[in-house]
């Protein structure tokens, strides 16, 4: 007679099940159970992990859920086919649509109203009462149960080693034979073996708030709640063997399993009665003809052709179409947007509109990545403009109502801080113990923290309580934490989306997600469309509606002129502030050496200074080769096929794949499993197994071992950032199409680049100084020009003037300012007349502060001067009347030199029109031998050079082995400073505090890329203390001018 | 006669005090922090951290990044005001009034006094001397009022000392902050470039009034002594200590007795009307050959009753050696505690520990036997049998839950448990015998096993599975196994209780 467990709480329910789903699959198949069900609390989440886990193995998977109701005893449900199922799905989206983000309010009498098809089993108290009996509510619930459920209520019976446990089950068997409800035995399993109680009881601690050591009662007095083998069952059963046998019987009736769960595409996206496929071809040519005119080319001819015949093998016509919907929806609200992914760039993807790579310009083929094998679904992923992606999504649910669409989850996993934290709180460590391992916890690996780093940390590595703290936490990471949502990843289906998944309310307003995540749902087969949010986007709409505007232009993505050589020479000089992808200091660095001249070299600079080809150490490897210094050779003929468009070298996501295929023997989906494991924090385990066989298949083929090395260094890389080329080249071309903005209508691009901040790499401050620098004018924030935004004045000469707008000042308030604009008339005279136009007093204290009155003749000091006094404003009978400081006599105040006007002006706005701070102590500079940064470029290879200026970026990017990248900037332009370990370990407190940096050091010059490589550095900020001159004895405020100024940004 | 006032300020106050907790700190940086939305933030840091570039109000972790080998110490809110309190008191030496300035100062009323010491120059160094010698890092301004002196003592660049009647010389050269303004006030003074107070201190009152409000012209007034500023003085507690000197030295046992109850009586009195009990009290005999005799007691509960109190120091008199007489007694009670008024209507109590006459009692039974003679056990919350209970450190203390009824204990539970010889089942069945000192028990009725692990995060180790067994006589037994039945170790059982 065999044993099913069915109780078994995953780590699904969050801080109280200590394994993961697939490990209690695989103890349970292991023990030789007939099945094994999961019945997380109030969710289902984890059931499809137990789903995939059990695939292929003799053991049944049954899907269920524990029910814990606000009124009554908890309830074990098990459905038993698939309408059933949709039933418990339904049951806890209502649930969960009652209450908040993570939160499920059940009452008894919703599971009556869905109870059909399922079984139940009722979880009794854990103990008796004192007349060593249950409580009449119990009594009663259970009769109410029977009524309600009939046969197919059991009643749960567990051997928990409490000391009572004779006398529980055989009052329990009592009960149940009075009231007519079968026992049938579980183990109200928590982890998958004894050894996981030490997790659990963390757990708890977690989620009690406490500590082990002041957890008493709330943790479990033994470790009986682990899986056990059938025999071990069924001797702790042995004088009630028919709960043994009735475990049978429900997993005899329970055959549903998720495998039958059919996602059906939503259906209404087609017009005159045709099918889905018959409307994408009718559009896809309707498309080709707009976008090629009558006359086709013949290889789009065919390619649509292809793809079409391919889609309808596939099936994939409706996903298309529903793309293609979100897409003319967003097209119809102006709203602008590029799609990206393996399936996005395809010629019927290009003539429907989703995506603007003309396919033309870069040949991907289209199926090479939907593996057929896999009968995965193709992914398109379409980006939209960062503030009105919103409008999309409330498309989406509008359209197909809350029922049918919804965002995908995302589970957020322990990870190593997190996990240290939980465990050492729950162990009881001191704040200060924390926050040093966790500080040091970035280096934890599959053995854990080394010792010497221990010691290095001053621990003592044999502490046992430490030592422990580290094990469990190795056990913690990886366990789920809670359910988020995916950025924008929705499913959409044609029935109720409840009847496949349980949906539920996210922490942001009127959003729906389902519970579960993206690789749950590919397992499954649904089909999951990315709505996301790109900042890019916004900025270059803005600039397409100030073209317009002012420039009479009517651009949009796919009609900007390609092929500009001068947009490239821009580009290959390093000339991209602001620019989309390109324009950080890795990438800066990059144009020079890369020098792009085409697209699809475009394509391969935003590939390359990622993590995979860095780690992989391929960048350097295809910048020889393509400089012409190193022979372009393969290693195989077979890899030629696939690396021959990057000479040789792999640097997309796709040909490391595909060299694990066809150079290491993988499968495809196999392959696929190993990016997924390293993306996803997977078991160490599964990424090594892989490794060795990724090498030993490669070696097995001929490679060198180096070879394979190097390429699965690279998989790991791709694994935490992957890029493959058909995301590279839809962001290739907003790369282009922002570098041609820039290029040729820089005040335009300038403009809609600060109308979208907060984005990208830089400052307004550095915005605006590359604006200035290429010939745009820039005016400063007037209370009677400007508006919120930043906006285009009268043309001067070849450009229009940028008007800076209120949003760059701190701490303005949009409303307020648009007030004031509405209200300005004829333009405002006096301080008193923005008052009577209802802007408050505190907003002109600002406005004044950021030096906006200069229209009316006032300097910042005079103008806050009046503002002040108008807290004073005659009101009420007197309102209307001068105020009494018209007649007060006017006091000096003292001037302000031009040095504290650019102090206040970037205290108030971070930028200053007037002059650069460090044009103020260049004199001083001067006398230290101190050289400007744009002389730097005249300095030979090799100089020992000093230079000093404002620290923009510091950067120490995981990848450069504690390489610190900094960014400074003087009057006359940048520099980037390396860094090394040995230095920065010196200099830290210097590099990290300097808002005014000096260093000395190497100049290393590489073509058009200099760089200083830093000897010692100093901190120069006092010397902008001291650039506002002031009487004597005068000590200063706040600890000093120099804070005005920005920090400098930090990155990883 | 003008009033003249000091303020002192102390620069590092409370990293100071934990210099002189912790000597080793003395030459590191350090710093104080406390939590703030969610993150470490430093209320004070050493001079060392601070020209490390390390200041209040910077976050943990970023100071770290600077300095890694930074101390952090956890910082308490209320010790600046204990400190500055006690300071204060010690203060009084100098002047009998002395207010609290928080959070880093004093203010002493100091009219009067100067000369006692020799003039203000004189006293000031005094006071700022003996503060700077016990560590801690002061400087002090005196003036006519309590604004200018602490501008000056903040502020000041020349002299600590304002002649009377030229604070407004001396306040001119300082920066509007030393006028104790408001952030706002001082941002927007800043702002108009008036860095200094002679910048505006002369302008017109209602131009002024206008823009920054009442309060700068409240200041100004303060610290010109327009307006008259009262600072709350500190009152010294007074000590619960009371003298007998005696006209003639006092050498028998009958004669100390009689001090000893007129002093209680006196102190007895003084509790009972400030509503307060004495938990320890320390008779001191001061003879005339210089020697001190003494003898002390504790009590259980605060007591303020004369007679329990006498009889509890009555058992030491005899160890008192009067030697050539005393000429002085002292009854001082160090440690005295509020006492709820609830227990003063107990008449005819019901013996339990609320009741006075038990831990009347229980401290005549201490002092006669000595400590460590009486127990009282609580519940504690641990599974693991040897630590389910914790003795009550007082009698007032209260389980902070039940005993718990859902599993089984016995009423006696051996310090160790000893090991017995049994008969079992495996794997886990109740033992059919056992033989415990040489007696051989039969097993008639039997429950469990109740599975206990080990406290994992104390001790590693085998679980115990626990049986409370019935033997023919019908005595019970809590009696286990140590791990699982392996068979290599057939003597895993013992007996760890017995009861009822």
């Amino acid at each position: 007679m065999g044993y099913s467990e069915l109780q078994v709480t995953s780590n699904f329910s969050f801080l109280r099940g200590a394994s993961h789903p697939e490990e209690l699959v695989e103890q349970a198949a292991k023990f030789g159970l007939s099945a094994v069900a999961i019945t997380d609390r109030n969710t289902l989440a984890g059931i499809v992990r137990a789903h995939v886990a059990a695939r292929g193995k003799e053991l049944q998977f049954i899907p269920g859920c524990r029910l814990d109701l606000l009124d009554g005893s908890s309830l074990l449900a098990y459905p038993t086919d698939r309408e059933a199922y949709g039933r418990l799905s339904a049951l806890l989206t209502l649930g969960n649509l009652r209450a908040e983000k993570g939160e499920c309010f059940l009452y008894k009498a919703d599971v009556y109203a869905h109870a059909k098809g399922m079984k139940f089993i009722v979880v009794p108290p854990a103990g008796l009462n004192a007349a060593f009996g249950f409580e009449d509510v119990f009594r009663e619930e259970l009769g109410n149960y029977k009524e309600a459920f009939g046969g197919e209520l059991y009643l749960a019976a567990s051997r928990s080693y409490g000391g009572d446990d004779a006398k529980l089950l055989f009052r329990l068997s009592q009960l149940g034979g009075r009231i007519g409800v079968p026992l049938v035995a579980t183990n109200d399993v928590h982890y998958h073996e004894p050894a996981r109680r030490e997790l659990q009881d963390v757990l708890t601690c977690t989620r009690e708030k406490c500590t082990i050591q002041t957890a008493g009662y709330r943790l479990h007095a033994n470790a009986e709640r682990h899986m056990k083998p059938v025999e071990e069952m069924r001797r702790l059963f042995r004088q009630y063997p028919d709960a043994i046998r009735r475990t049978q019987e429900i997993t005899e009736a329970c055959q549903f399993s998720l495998a039958t769960l059919q996602y059906v595409y939503p259906e209404e996206l087609t017009s005159e009665g045709r099918t889905p496929q018959e409307e994408l071809t009718v559009l896809a040519w309707a498309g080709a003809k707009e976008r090629f005119g009558i006359a086709i080319p013949e290889s789009i001819k065919t390619a649509i052709i292809h793809e079409l015949g391919f889609i309808a093998q596939m099936n994939y016509a409706s996903y298309f179409l529903t793309v293609y919907d979100i897409v003319r929806y967003a097209r119809g609200e102006n709203i602008l947007c590029q799609g990206r992914g393996s399936a996005a760039n395809s010629t019927v993807c290009y003539c429907l509109g989703i995506t603007a790579v003309n396919p033309t310009k870069i040949e991907l083929l289209f199926e090479r990545f939907i593996s057929s094998a896999r009968n995965e679904p193709p992914d398109i992923d379409v980006d939209f403009e960062h503030e009105r992606r919103e409008e999309v999504i409330q498309y989406v649910y509008r359209k197909y109502g809350r029922d049918r669409a919804a965002i995908v989850a995302t589970v957020t996993q322990e990870r190593q801080k997190g996990a240290i934290r939980d465990v050492g709180r729950a162990m009881g460590l001191s704040v200060d113990m924390l926050n040093l391992l966790s500080g040091a916890i970035g280096e934890f690996t599959a053995k854990g923290l080394g010792d010497d780093r221990i010691r290095e940390l001053g621990l003592n590595p044999a502490d046992g309580h430490l030592r422990k703290v580290l094990e469990l936490t190795g056990q913690l990471i990886g366990f789920p934490r809670q359910l988020g949502q995916h950025t924008g990843g929705f499913v959409i289906t044609q029935g109720k989306l409840s009847d496949l998944c349980p949906i539920m309310n996210a922490r942001m307003e009127d959003r729906t997600t389902i519970e579960w995540n993206k690789d749950d749902i590919d397992a499954l087969g649904f089909l999951k469309i990315d709505v996301l949010a790109l900042g890019m986007l916004t900025c270059i709409r803005k600039a397409f509606d100030l073209a317009r505007q002012h420039y009479g232009l009517e651009l949009t993505l796919a009609n900007i002129p390609q092929d500009d050589p001068a947009v490239y020479a821009m580009i290959s000089h390093a000339e991209t502030i602001g620019v989309f992808q390109i324009e950080s200091r890795a990438q800066m660095a990059m144009l020079p050496r890369l020098r792009p001249r085409c697209f699809y070299d475009l394509v391969i600079e935003v590939a390359i200074v990622r993590p995979g080809p860095i780690q992989g150490d391929m960048v350097h490897p295809y910048l020889r080769r393509r400089n012409g210094e190193e022979p372009v050779e393969y290693p195989s003929k077979e890899l030629e096929d696939i690396l021959g468009k990057t000479l040789g070298v792999p640097l997309f996501q796709e040909q490391a794949m595909k060299i694990a295929i066809v150079a290491a023997g993988f499968t495809p989906s196999e392959a696929d499993e190993l990016r997924r494991a390293m993306a996803t924090f997977k078991s160490v385990g599964v990424v090594s197994r892989f490794g060795e066989k990724l090498v030993n298949g490669m070696m097995a083929r001929g490679y060198t071992q180096e070879y394979a090395h190097r390429i699965f260094k690279q998989l790991e890389g791709f694994g935490s950032y992957g890029f493959p080329e058909s995301h590279a080249a839809s962001f290739a071309l907003l790369v282009y199409v922002s570098s041609w903005l820039k290029c040729y209508y820089p005040d335009v691009f300038a403009t809609a680049l600060l109308n979208s901040m907060p984005m990208g790499f830089y400052q307004p401050a550095q915005i605006i100084i590359d604006a200035r620098k290429n010939g745009v004018e820039v005016r400063p924030v007037d209370v009677n020009t400007s508006g919120w935004d930043n906006l285009l004045e009268k043309r001067r000469d070849r450009y229009y003037a940028i008007r800076l707008g209120f949003r760059q000042v701190k701490g303005l308030r949009e409303e307020e300012m648009e007030l004031l604009v509405k209200n300005r008339g004829e333009g405002y005279m006096n301080v008193s007349a923005l008052v009577d136009a209802g802007v408050p007093v505190a907003a002109l204290e600002k406005l004044a502060d950021a030096d906006g009155f200069r229209s009316m003749g006032l300097d910042r000091r005079r103008a806050l001067w009046e503002v002040s006094a108008l807290a004073d404003q005659p009101v009420a009978l007197f309102s209307g009347q001068p105020s009494e400081s018209v007649l007060e006599e006017r006091v000096p105040l003292p001037e302000m030199s031009a040095a504290e006007q650019v102090v206040q002006d970037y205290a108030a706005t971070s930028l200053s029109l007037k002059a650069h701070p460090v044009s103020f102590v260049r004199e001083k500079l001067g006398l230290l031998r101190v050289l400007a940064l744009k002389d730097l470029a005249g300095c030979r290879d090799g100089a020992f050079v000093k230079v000093a200026g404002l620290v923009l970026v510091r950067q120490r990017p995981g990848t450069a082995s504690g390489v610190c990248f900094i960014t400074i900037e003087d009057e006359s332009g940048f520099a980037n400073l390396v860094v090394f370990q040995g230095i920065f370990d010196k200099y830290r407190k210097t590099i990290l505090q300097s808002r005014l940096l000096m260093v000395e050091g190497k100049l290393q010059k590489e073509g058009e890329v200099v760089h200083v490589v830093v000897q010692r550095c100093h901190n120069l900020s006092g010397m902008l203390r001291q650039m506002v001159e002031r009487k004597e004895e005068a000590p200063t405020l706040f600890g000093g001018e120099e804070k005005v100024f920005d920090k400098g940004r930090n990155f990883r | 006669m003008h009033q003249r006032f000091v303020t002192i300020w102390f620069r590092h106050l409370v990293t100071d005090w934990w210099v002189l907790r912790r000597p080793a700190l003395k030459d590191q940086p350090f710093v104080l922090a406390g939590p703030e939305r969610g993150r470490m933030v430093i209320r004070a840091a050493n001079g060392f951290a601070q020209s490390e570039g390390i200041g209040v109000g910077m976050v943990v972790a970023d100071a770290r990044a600077m300095l890694p080998g930074l101390e952090v110490l956890d910082d308490k809110p209320e010790r600046a005001v204990t400190l500055l309190r006690k300071l204060g008191e010690w203060c009084i030496r100098y002047t009998p009034l002395v207010a609290v300035d928080l959070p880093d100062g004093l203010i002493l009323d100091v009219t009067g006094c100067a000369h006692l010491w020799g003039g203000e120059e004189p006293y000031l160094r005094q006071i700022l001397t003996r503060l700077r010698t016990a560590g801690y890092d002061v400087r002090g301004g005196m003036a006519d009022t309590i604004g200018a002196a602490r501008a000056i003592a903040r502020f000041g660049k020349r002299g600590s000392i304002v002649e009377t009647g030229r604070q407004l010389d001396a306040l001119l050269p300082l920066p509007p902050a030393a006028l104790r303004l408001e952030e706002g006030i001082l941002l927007r003074l800043r702002k108009l470039g008036l860095f200094t107070i002679q910048d505006f201190v002369r302008m017109p009152r209602s131009v002024l009034r206008r823009r920054f409000g009442t309060e700068l012209l409240y200041r100004i007034d303060q610290a010109m002594g327009r307006k008259v500023e009262m600072p709350e003085p500190l009152q010294p507690p007074e000590a619960y200590r009371e003298r007998l000197p005696c006209p003639e030295p006092i050498v028998t046992a009958t004669g100390i007795g009689i001090a000893l109850r007129r002093l209680l009586d006196i102190i007895c009195e003084r509790l009972v009307k400030e509503g307060k009990g004495l938990r320890s009290a320390l008779f001191m005999c001061y003879r005339i050959d210089g020697k001190l005799e003494q003898i002390d007691i504790g009590t259980n509960r605060p007591s303020r009753n004369a007679s329990h109190l006498f009889k509890l120091f009555e058992l030491k008199i005899p160890t008192i050696e009067p030697a050539l007489g005393i000429e002085l007694f002292v009854l001082e009670a160090p440690k005295v505690e509020e006492v709820s008024p609830l227990q003063e209507t107990i008449w005819g109590g019901t013996g339990g520990l609320e009741d006075v006459n038990v831990a009347e009692l229980l401290d005549r039974l201490t002092g006669r036997l000595g400590k460590d003679i009486i127990h009282r056990f609580l519940p504690d919350e641990h599974y693991w049998p040897e630590r389910s209970f914790k003795e009550a450190a007082h009698l007032e203390e209260k389980p902070t839950l039940s005993w718990p009824v859902d599993r089984p204990r016995p009423i006696r539970l051996l310090t160790r448990p000893e090991p017995v010889e049994v008969a079992a089942p495996i794997p886990d069945y109740p033992p059919m015998l056992f033989r415990y000192r040489g007696k051989v028990h039969k097993i008639i009725r039997a429950d469990g096993p109740e599975r206990i692990e080990r406290e994992w995060w104390l001790e590693q180790g085998p679980h115990r599975d626990y049986y409370r067994v019935e033997d023919e006589e019908g005595r019970r037994y809590w009696i286990y196994r140590s791990g699982h039945y392996t068979g290599e170790n057939p003597h895993g059982w013992f007996l760890h209780g017995f009861f009822a």
